[in-house]
Formats: structure tokens, C-alpha cells, sequence
């Protein structure tokens, strides 16, 4: 992807988030959101191993239905 | 079977019209909304009076002046000279006396400040133009070619310009005589004093300039009726001036052809409407206390002035809106509504501002019965759905949750099932599946109670008309619920159908070749159960929205609440001008404040009483407002309980009646699914799903796959876990602690729609 350095928004795992199965401590990490056939860098807490993102809930119902709103009137 | 559930593309360009252009516009033509108030339609030069009388009511008489200056070049000639043809057809006529526009002209004119300076100067036009005779329609004409710009010679008998003002206005007071020849004098005309007027006088100037105009009684000839152009080209009055009015009109209509000859266009076509016509404006004078103008004597005074102007009613049409909150609260009446909802759907890229004004109408027809000309708002908004949906722009988010839930209805919760030990019967029970979802034992009892008194034989169908799909404007998923309970109804040899719920009574019969009757028709031959409870009181009736236009069973309704003992008492807009309790038409998936607006609109006044509903969703919905709201087969039955189901007992409840029903009617039992684990879900876990439609399946569903992956997030400051799974088009969030290895206590979930993956390397 060429906008690899652009991200639309950052969420830190400030050292208190584990991924359970690999008792992992999670790691910020460059992911994407989709919807509708738009796509939006994003960097993530993720699990090193295993992969698992995790989306809090503040930025879920917050940021992220805002974005859902806007695009579902397109 | 085709997936109604893939995402779109916001890159899809489809574009399918709506309506063809003859169309909208035959639909728009209906709303009378933007039509003229009457006295506006009566004024040949179009004031706008209803506009004019409310300045003068609100005092601002230089906004209200400076509108009669625009209308015409000597407004003290209009306003003294007028005969007020407004007058007579000022609506108030019909109860009392009509306005006294003319009066108010008077009085602006005399008490108003003349407009300040000339404005801005502007460029002379480059065809010139003659004006001959004294007549007040060659006066006005000159005026108006001033004002336009034209350079303009006026050629005059008089040898001043005082004696042209006296001869074309001798009904003005000195003081307003002498204030308009200030005016011609100011005008950038150039006057031609003591000319020796006559057609051969005309004849030997005319060549000299682009646009002539004369009195027609100079030339003894009348022109053509609408461009007001003689056999010699010259421009005259029409020759049939009676009143100062029509000078002044023609004056008007003789500028106009000025201009479309200067621009080389045909002054024949274009000319827009011209001249007095009828409006086809309704105003509801119910209201209107009978009142009497106000004398002019002198001439108004302040007070007088305004007291006379407070009389007018500003005729308008709002009657679909006095009803309606949704038009109220969109602040559209139904002709521009329907023209920006229609614009709406033909926006290919872009944002589409209409969508949640679309969504939000209940579809409830009750304009069609309110409005005078029977507006069709619900038919435009249903189809503009369909459209946007056979398009691919209406997301899926806006009504996703009510048709799977449909779906759930049409398939887990759905039964059907002839009546025990027979192969064959009469009816068939068609409960529908909000009184499932709401209250189930009503169902229970109500079938007990059919096939105990009922003659013939009934077999049972708990599902879903299809409605949903067709509000929803997810025309091919309706074809498939119809496809699907034709064929439920053909397993069981089309009996006749008794409806619990008068939507699914319209939406079968829609459909289905079969007599459809609600089960209100039934009870109210059969007469109330022996052991129904007797009650006292008043009953408030709130109609459901199905049954509008249906005397018969809003009658049989009232009927048995009387025989239940109650009282009846009818609400504000009660039988067919009944609104809607916000669940029609999806409201409540759409837009949640309209629906709870919708819902407070129908208890205003009432909430404190008992309303009683013969729709399962309306006392779902009064009831979620806090109010005290019964189905009538509740009090019958006495089922009625306190409270509402959040959307995960409505589930629930479908899925137990289904499980009761077939145990205890055919003997069949059905094994609940048990769980490998204990799952509890705190109460404000509950709150909150059911505010974030989120459902104790979905929960579930979460917690199954964490019970056997253990693929969940662990967080050390709240220490709690959060697990999530991808269900359909949404991504679900439970968050939760473990109790051991085998049970979960649930405290919160969330949920998005928007899907997340890791990028690159
Ligand atoms: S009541 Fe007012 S708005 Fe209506 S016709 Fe009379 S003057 Fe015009
Ligand atoms: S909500 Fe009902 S009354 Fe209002 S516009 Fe829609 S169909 Fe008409
Ligand atoms: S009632 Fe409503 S839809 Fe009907 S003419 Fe009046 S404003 Fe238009
Ligand atoms: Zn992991």
C-alpha cells in the first residue's frame, strides 16, 4: 500500500493489554479499517503472535460509528 | 436465494429514475403548499399581500413600502387609485369582511419613509423607446420603461408636468399629487411638453426609435390581447381599461414585451403567468372568529393599521402538517419534500442528505387522509427506498436488524401446523410477529381460546407478513416472504386466515387469495370469553395506523372495550386521522427520536390514562415512553404485564411460545440448547445491548468461540476480557470476567460495522 505512513488515527497498548490465548503483551501495529469499499490505515494494538486486533470501545462507538454514519449516506 | 446481505460499494454508479418528469410532477401538483394566499391571486401586478399585510401587522411598513414601489412606477397612484379587486376574494370574504389591502396601501404609502436615493446607477439601455399621449397607461408605461433602463421620450399634450398627474390621477390629494409629479420629474425621462398628439404625429417619430408606445385611443384600434402589439407595430393598452388597475396592468404587461422585442425573442411565448387567477389554496377557516374591517375615515392610524392588518389569517395550507410531527420536525411540506427526496434518489456520488428524512416517515398514510387533496407522502417515501435499494445505495445498517429479525421470525421462531390429529381446517391463526416477540401468552390463550368457541378447525401460523421487507424497500425479500408463506399456506390447503395484528390483515390480504379477517371480527360475534375479567374506567383508544379508513373494525375495537366495561375515550387525532406510534415504516431502526416523538405526539395529553392498542407494537412503543398502553387481547386475556421486553426477550419470547405451543397443543417437545458453560449478563450489560441492538445471541455466539479458542484480550487495568466475533456484517465485543473455567459474567458489549485487519508484512 502506498499511504503506508498515513494513518487516520493511533491507539497505544500502553503496556496493559494481553492477547489471552498467546499471553502476549499487545503491540501497536499498522492495520486497516474497511467499510463499504473504503479503507483506513489505522495503527492497532495487536498480538505479535497470533495476530488478534483488538478496537476499544470508546473508538468503536465513538470514531468509528461516526465514520460508519458518514459513509453509509454516500 | 439471493444474498440481501453483501455490504455495497460506495463506488457502485447506478442510477435508475424515480419517476419520469410528468410524474413528480403530477405528484407535486396535488400539494397545494406553494400556491398564492387568494389575494395574492387576485392582484393583477401579483403583490404578494399576504406578505404586504403581515409587515404592516409587524410594523416594518418601509419593507412593506418598498414592495409597493416595486410593483408599480407611481405607487400613490396604486395605493390611492386601486379599487382593491384583493378585496373580495381575501378568504376571510367567506366568514367576515375581507382584508382592507387598499386601506393598508394607503396608509404605508402616507406614514412609510420614501426609499433613500436612486439606488445604484445603472447602465442605459441601448434601444430607445417612445411614449405618446397622456393617458395614465402612457404615463405608467414611461415609468416603467424609466425604471428598466430604456432611454425613453415621453411626448405630452400638457405643458407641465403637474397638469399630466392631475389629468392620468385626478382622484389624488394635493399633497400625493404634487409628491408623484416630483417623482416624474426626477424619473430619467426626457418629456416633450404641448405636443400635437394624433396618429400622424405618431407615424412621423415612430421610425425614430426601437419601441413606441401610445394610448390605443389615439389609433383607434385595439392590439393583440396578449402582447399588447397594434396592426402598425406600435404598443398600446388593451383598449378595455375601466379601472386604474388595469392601466397600470397593462403598463406591466407592455414592458414586458418591450423587453422580449429588445432581446429579439418572441413576445408571445415565455411571458410567464400574467394577470388575476384563481389559487387553489386551502385554508381551514374553522377556526376563524368573524371579525369586521376596521373604517378608514382619515385614514389609518398606527393602531388602526395594525389592528386591521392582525386580522388577516396568513392563508396557508398546513393541515398534513398540524397532524403529522415528522413534517413538522423536517420542516417540509409534502410538495418539497417529495422534490427533494426525488433529487435525492438521482444523486450518483455524493452525499445523500435526503436518506434520513426518507427513512423517517412512517409510512402511515395518515396525510393521505388529512390532506384536503389526499397527499401520498408514505407511497413516495416507500418507493424512493425501493429505488435506492435496487440501486445499491441505501446501506444495509439503516434496516439491517429488522429484517434478520424478520428473518428469525420466517425461520428459528417459525411454526406452522395444522391442528392436532387433523388433516385438514377451516382457518388458521395468524397472531403476527410483534405479538409473539411481546407478549406471548396472549397468543396461548387466544388460540385456546378460538378453538374453543370458534366452530371449525385452526391451525396455527407464528411468523411474519413480510411488511418489514416492503417498509424497508427490499422489494425482492418481500417477493421471497410472500413466496415463502404462500407456500406455508398452500401446505396447509389455504385456509381462511383470522390476523391478530391489523398490518399483517392488510399485508396478507395484499398478497394471498384467501379471506383475511382480524380476530376482533371474531370476538366481537362471539362475544368476550366467560371468564374475562370485568373492568371500569376510561379507556383512551389509540387506533392502530393499519386500520385507517376502516370504520369496521375501529368500531368493533370500541365495541369491546365497552363490553370489557371501560369507557371510551378518544384522543386527539383518533380513527382515520390517527398518527403513527413510531414503529411503522422502520421508524424506530432509522431514527430513534423520531419514533419517541412520534410515540410522546400520540399520548400528548393522555399518557397518565390507559391506551389501549389493538397493534402489539403500538403498546411496545407507548409502553417504552413510560406510558400506561394495553392490547386489547391483553385485557381480554388478562395477560397484560408490566413493562417491556427488551430485543433480546422479543427473541426470546418468539422462540418459547414456538416451544410451548408445540409441547403442550401437539405433544412435541423441543430441547432447549444447553450451554457447556454458565453465562450470566449483569443488568446494565442488558441496558446497554438493548440500546446498541445487540442481541443475547450475539453474546452467545462471542462467548462459545472464547469458551473454546480462549482468543480474547486481557486488559490489567479494569482486568477484564474482551472477545469478539465477526457475526454477518457486524464485528460484536463482549467484555467480560471468568468465574473458573466454565463461567463468564458479562459486563458491557459493543459492536461496529466497519471490518479491521492487520496491513502489510
Ligand atoms: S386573510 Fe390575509 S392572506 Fe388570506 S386572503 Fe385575506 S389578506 Fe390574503
Ligand atoms: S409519517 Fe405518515 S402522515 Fe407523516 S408524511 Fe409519512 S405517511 Fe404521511
Ligand atoms: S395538506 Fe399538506 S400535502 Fe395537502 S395540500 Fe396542504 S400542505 Fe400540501
Ligand atoms: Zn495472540
Amino acid at each position: 500500500m502506498s499511504d503506508d505512513k498515513k494513518t487516520y488515527y493511533s491507539i497505544d497498548p500502553e503496556d496493559k493489554l494481553y492477547c489471552s490465548k498467546c499471553n502476549e503483551l499487545m503491540v501497536k501495529a499498522d492495520c486497516a479499517f474497511a467499510y463499504l469499499d473504503n479503507e483506513f490505515p489505522v495503527e492497532m494494538p495487536v498480538c505479535p503472535v497470533c495476530g488478534l486486533v483488538y478496537v476499544p470501545e470508546d473508538l468503536a462507538i465513538g470514531k468509528v460509528l461516526s465514520v460508519e454514519k458518514v459513509l453509509e449516506d454516500k | 436465494m439471493k444474498d440481501h446481505f453483501k455490504e455495497r460499494s460506495t463506488r457502485t454508479y447506478r442510477q435508475k429514475q424515480l419517476f419520469t418528469k410528468a410524474e413528480l410532477e403530477e405528484r407535486e401538483s396535488v400539494c397545494v403548499h406553494e400556491q398564492p394566499a387568494f389575494c395574492t391571486a387576485a392582484c393583477p401586478l401579483k403583490l404578494d399581500a399576504r406578505e404586504f399585510v403581515r409587515l404592516v401587522g409587524i410594523g416594518d411598513i418601509k419593507t412593506a413600502r418598498a414592495m409597493l414601489e416595486r410593483i408599480a412606477p407611481f405607487p400613490y397612484i396604486l395605493a390611492s387609485g386601486c379599487h382593491s379587486p384583493c378585496v373580495s376574494k381575501c378568504r376571510l370574504s367567506e366568514v367576515s369582511e375581507g382584508i382592507s389591502i387598499g386601506a393598508l396601501e394607503r396608509y404605508v404609502m402616507a406614514n412609510a419613509p420614501a426609499p433613500a436615493g436612486k439606488g445604484l446607477l445603472k447602465f442605459k439601455k441601448k434601444k430607445k423607446a417612445a411614449v405618446f399621449g397622456g393617458s395614465l397607461f402612457a404615463l405608467a408605461v414611461a415609468g416603467e420603461m424609466a425604471n428598466k433602463s430604456y432611454p425613453t421620450t415621453f411626448y405630452v399634450a400638457e405643458s407641465e408636468a403637474a397638469d399630466i398627474i392631475r389629468s392620468c390621477a385626478s382622484f389624488l390629494s394635493d399633497g400625493d399629487m404634487e409628491t408623484e409629479t416630483k417623482r416624474l420629474l426626477a424619473m430619467d425621462i426626457d418629456i416633450i411638453y404641448n405636443s400635437q398628439l394624433g396618429a400622424s404625429f405618431i407615424d412621423s417619430l415612430k421610425d425614430k426609435f426601437d419601441l413606441v408606445f401610445a394610448s390605443s385611443e389615439l389609433l383607434g384600434e385595439k392590439p393583440d390581447q396578449i402582447t399588447l402589439i397594434n396592426s402598425s407595430g406600435i404598443i398600446t393598452d388593451s383598449g378595455n381599461n375601466k379601472e386604474v388597475i388595469d392601466s397600470l396592468f397593462d403598463a406591466r404587461r407592455a414592458g414586458i414585451t418591450a423587453d422580449r422585442l429588445a432581446q429579439s425573442l418572441d413576445p408571445k411565448s415565455s411571458r410567464g403567468d400574467e394577470g388575476p387567477f384563481e389559487s387553489r389554496l386551502y385554508t381551514d377557516l374553522s377556526e376563524v372568529i368573524p371579525s369586521s374591517q376596521i373604517a378608514e375615515n382619515e385614514g389609518y392610524t398606527k393602531e388602526e393599521a395594525i389592528a386591521e392588518a392582525s386580522r388577516c389569517i396568513q392563508c396557508a395550507c398546513t393541515e398534513c402538517m398540524k397532524a403529522c410531527i415528522y413534517l413538522r420536525e423536517f420542516k417540509r411540506h409534502p410538495r418539497l419534500l417529495t422534490r427533494e427526496i426525488y433529487n435525492n434518489t438521482g444523486i450518483i456520488m455524493g452525499d445523500h442528505t435526503l436518506n434520513r428524512a426518507m427513512n423517517s416517515c412512517s409510512l402511515c398514510k395518515q396525510c393521505s387522509v388529512t390532506c384536503p387533496f389526499g397527499y401520498d407522502m408514505a407511497d413516495i417515501c416507500q418507493k424512493a427506498r425501493a429505488n435506492m435499494v435496487d440501486t445499491d445505495k441505501l446501506s444495509l445498517a439503516v434496516h439491517e436488524f429488522a429484517l434478520l429479525d424478520m428473518l428469525f421470525s420466517n425461520s428459528e421462531a417459525f411454526l406452522s401446523m395444522l391442528p392436532p390429529d387433523k388433516e385438514n381446517c377451516e382457518y388458521v391463526f395468524f397472531p403476527g410477529c410483534q405479538a409473539g416477540a411481546v407478549s406471548p401468552e396472549t397468543i396461548i390463550k387466544s388460540y385456546a381460546d378460538l378453538r374453543e368457541r370458534l366452530t371449525g378447525d385452526i391451525a396455527l401460523m407464528l411468523g411474519c407478513c413480510g411488511a418489514i421487507a416492503h417498509w424497508a424497500g427490499r422489494t425482492e425479500l418481500y417477493d421471497e416472504m410472500k413466496d415463502f408463506i404462500k407456500s406455508e399456506m398452500a401446505k396447509l390447503n389455504n385456509p381462511k386466515i383470522i390476523a391478530g395484528c391489523p398490518t399483517c390483515r392488510n399485508t396478507l390480504s395484499e398478497y394471498l387469495d384467501v379471506p383475511v379477517i382480524g380476530i376482533w371480527d371474531i370476538l366481537s360475534d362471539l362475544g368476550l370469553p366467560e371468564n374475562t375479567e370485568k373492568a371500569s374506567g376510561k379507556a383512551v383508544i389509540q387506533d392502530a395506523c393499519a386500520a385507517r379508513c376502516d370504520s369496521e373494525t375501529q368500531d368493533k375495537i370500541r365495541d369491546l372495550t365497552k363490553k370489557l366495561g371501560y369507557t371510551v375515550s378518544e384522543p386527539q387525532n383518533t380513527k382515520d386521522r390517527c398518527s403513527c406510534c413510531g414503529y411503522g415504516g422502520l421508524v424506530s431502526y432509522a431514527n430513534r427520536d423520531m419514533a419517541k416523538d412520534m410515540a410522546n405526539d400520540r399520548l400528548k395529553g393522555v399518557s397518565d390514562e390507559l391506551n389501549l392498542t389493538y397493534c402489539m407494537a403500538c403498546s411496545d412503543r407507548f409502553k417504552r415512553e413510560g406510558a400506561d398502553s394495553k392490547h386489547i387481547l391483553e385485557l381480554i386475556y388478562g395477560t397484560a404485564k408490566d413493562g417491556f421486553a427488551d430485543i433480546s426477550e422479543k427473541r426470546k419470547n418468539r422462540l418459547t411460545l414456538k416451544q410451548s405451543l408445540l409441547s403442550d397443543v401437539w405433544g412435541i417437545n423441543v430441547l432447549d440448547e444447553v450451554l457447556d458453560f454458565e453465562l450470566k449478563i449483569s443488568d446494565e450489560a442488558r441496558i446497554i445491548m438493548d440500546d446498541r441492538m445487540i442481541l443475547e445471541s450475539d453474546i452467545i455466539a462471542v462467548m462459545k468461540d472464547y469458551h473454546i479458542n480462549k482468543e480474547a484480550v486481557y486488559d490489567v487495568k479494569t482486568e477484564l476480557s474482551i472477545a469478539t466475533k465477526r457475526i454477518g456484517n457486524v464485528s460484536f465485543w463482549v467484555k467480560f470476567t471468568s468465574e473458573g473455567e466454565n463461567a463468564y459474567n458479562v459486563v458491557g458489549a459493543y459492536s461496529h460495522r466497519m471490518t479491521i485487519s492487520k496491513r502489510g508484512r
